[in-house]
């Protein structure tokens, strides 16, 4: 219970955000940090504490965006039900993904998943009676509701914020809950050495398959709201690698393998991204890929694992400190 | 009934023949050492034991149930653990949560395999090193933590592959000590070592290996007075007179 109140407190200040943030463009912002926290906690699940680097992620994000949008438009499911069910066809689709490329190792796994990926894509691309191909799904109006006898506004940004803002809470908090449980202790173990953990008796391709399938439910998810808050889906918009790319990024940025990195570096990628974006019209990504070489220079543990590193030294400095190592994040 | 029994075993690596024809027995409570010089397949023998890596030939059976075909965690749930040659720690993890680990598997909640982990470090004297990283550790505590995760997995069986390989003189006799304190709690030992000082004084009972074949086998001393192990080790007097 401890634990929960944190997570609690976080929950509710991400919550209170509309009442402070009235401007639509910084609340849409405020919807993309809590996309890419929710996305880069799911890569990180996998690439951070497993240490298994996937340069696919975004074809669990497209399958989620296109489950939730053709449910909608072809079953009549609103999206805020279809984003669990974006989030666990995702993670269906992953297992078998799992069990064929974690037979691979290291590069060879990383260099797999590029390519499933792309397959996800092409599929996407030319099975047009499922699919609709390069055209894709739009959703022209989203199903009238009530909440508490008033009519939600679909024109506004605060119910596709607080839809998001609750997602990113609750994912960022399940991957805490994860690295302190006995499947987070394995995927450490996996991630120092893969044999040695074989060897005090991990089951590791069964760890890296849960794991994956996790991470593939958060990302689900994250395609599901993609679909619900810009109505619109194909294949570039949603199967592209630059958004693989993205997730890496951000887990990077952040931190690796920790919990917070996700939250901190969708602050820092997103707000850049869209400052440059503002200024130059030209070439602002010069700046984005800048700011990455910077980090990975000078701070490879990430914006948070840095913080985190300084504050426990900081601690440990304060006289006698013992409980400075394990820390809460 | 031998707690492990080998037999026939044989594994080929392309044309080469690392093991031949190894039949094995291990009895419940003893320290066989496997010794033999560089390349006999010593360390083969042990990774075809723990299900690294898969026999091309014969039958391993482990309290009479064959153990060919598991992978090496299932290994472990049987009752049989391992240490590298060149240690494998989970160098960015602390020396309690690298032990906690090994103890997760049997003691599913934390604070089981915790306790667990910390009763295994403490029979190898590392307790109140739980919070240090494992790469911060020395050579031979490195060694000691591998062998409290060992420990911590809940084994019948362990397999050492040269746990005294790079210790002075004064750490080979502690490594010497805590091999022997395995057997007093009720473990048996395979132990690989080049050592011979101490291979000769903790083992029971010696196989020496050439070339993948066993080719003498008995108590200590009368394995180094073997003329055909001699000529292993050394090559043949006729030969090097000639």
């Amino acid at each position: 219970m401890r634990r929960a109140l944190p997570w609690l407190g976080l929950g509710a200040a991400a919550v209170a955000v509309p009442l402070v943030v009235r401007n639509p463009f910084f609340l849409h912002l405020c919807i993309l940090v809590a996309m890419w926290t929710l996305l880069g906690a799911a890569w990180n699940v996998l690439g951070g504490f497993a240490g298994q680097v996937s340069f696919g992620h975004a074809s669990l994000f497209g399958i989620g965006a296109y489950v939730t949008i053709m449910l909608y438009l072809k079953a009549g499911i609103a999206p805020w039900w279809g984003i669990p069910v974006s989030g666990a066809a995702a993670a269906v689709v992953s297992l078998p993904i799992g069990l064929l490329t974690f037979r691979l190792r290291g590069p060879y796994f990383s260099l797999s998943t590029l390519a499933v990926a792309e397959l996800v894509r092409l599929v996407a691309l030319n099975w047009e009676s499922v699919t609709n191909g390069p055209v894709g799904f739009l959703i022209t109006d989203l199903p009238p509701v009530r909440i508490l006898g008033r009519a939600v506004n679909w024109e506004a940004k605060e119910p596709f914020y607080l839809t998001i803002a609750v997602l990113a809470v609750a994912g960022l908090a399940s991957t805490a809950w994860l690295r302190r449980s006995r499947l987070g202790a394995y995927l450490a173990a996996i991630r120092e050495d893969e044999d040695a953990a074989e060897a005090v008796g991990v089951d590791t391709v069964r760890a890296k398959v849960l794991t994956l399938a996790l991470s593939a439910f958060l990302a689900g998810c994250g395609g599901g709201f993609y679909a619900f808050y810009f109505r619109y889906v194909d294949p570039d918009a949603v199967l592209a690698i630059t958004l693989s790319m993205e997730m890496v990024f951000i887990a990077m940025v952040g931190g690796l393998g920790t919990v917070g990195g996700p939250l901190i570096g969708a602050v820092f990628l997103i707000a850049i991204g869209e400052t440059v974006r503002a200024r130059f019209e030209v070439g602002h990504l010069i700046f984005y890929g800048l700011f990455m070489m910077l980090v990975i220079r000078f701070m490879p543990e990430g914006i948070w694992g840095r913080a985190r590193r300084l504050l426990q030294r900081r601690a440990a400095a304060g006289a006698a400190a013992p409980g400075g190592l394990d820390g809460a994040a | 009934m031998a707690l492990l029994e080998a037999r026939g075993l044989g594994r080929t690596f392309g044309g080469l023949k690392a093991v031949a024809g190894l039949d094995l027995a291990v009895e419940q409570g003893e320290i066989l050492g496997l010794i033999g010089p560089n390349g006999a397949g010593k360390t083969t023998v042990f990774n075809l034991v723990t299900g690294f890596v898969r026999p091309t030939a014969g039958e391993i059976l482990f309290e009479g149930r064959s153990v060919v075909g598991l992978r090496p965690h299932a290994v472990v749930a049987r009752g049989i653990t391992r240490t590298f040659q060149v240690v494998k720690p989970f160098p960015g993890l602390s020396v309690l949560e690298n032990v906690t680990v090994a103890a997760f598997p049997r003691h599913p909640r934390r604070r089981d395999a915790e306790d667990r982990a910390r009763e295994a470090l403490g029979r190898m004297g590392l307790l109140g090193k739980e919070r240090t990283l494992a790469s911060q550790l020395t050579l031979i505590e490195q060694k000691r933590l591998e062998v409290a995760r060992a420990l911590a997995t809940g084994p019948r069986l362990v397999l050492l592959d040269e746990p005294m390989g790079g210790l002075n003189a004064s750490e080979v006799d502690v490594a010497s000590g805590i091999v022997s304190s395995l057997r007093a709690a009720g473990i048996t030992v395979i132990l690989v070592e080049h050592v011979m000082k101490a291979i000769m004084r903790i083992s029971d009972r010696v196989v020496v290996l050439h070339h993948g074949e066993k080719i003498a086998e008995g108590p200590p001393a009368k394995v180094v007075q073997d003329a055909g192990v001699i000529a292993a080790y050394f090559g043949t007097a006729g030969r090097q007179a000639s």
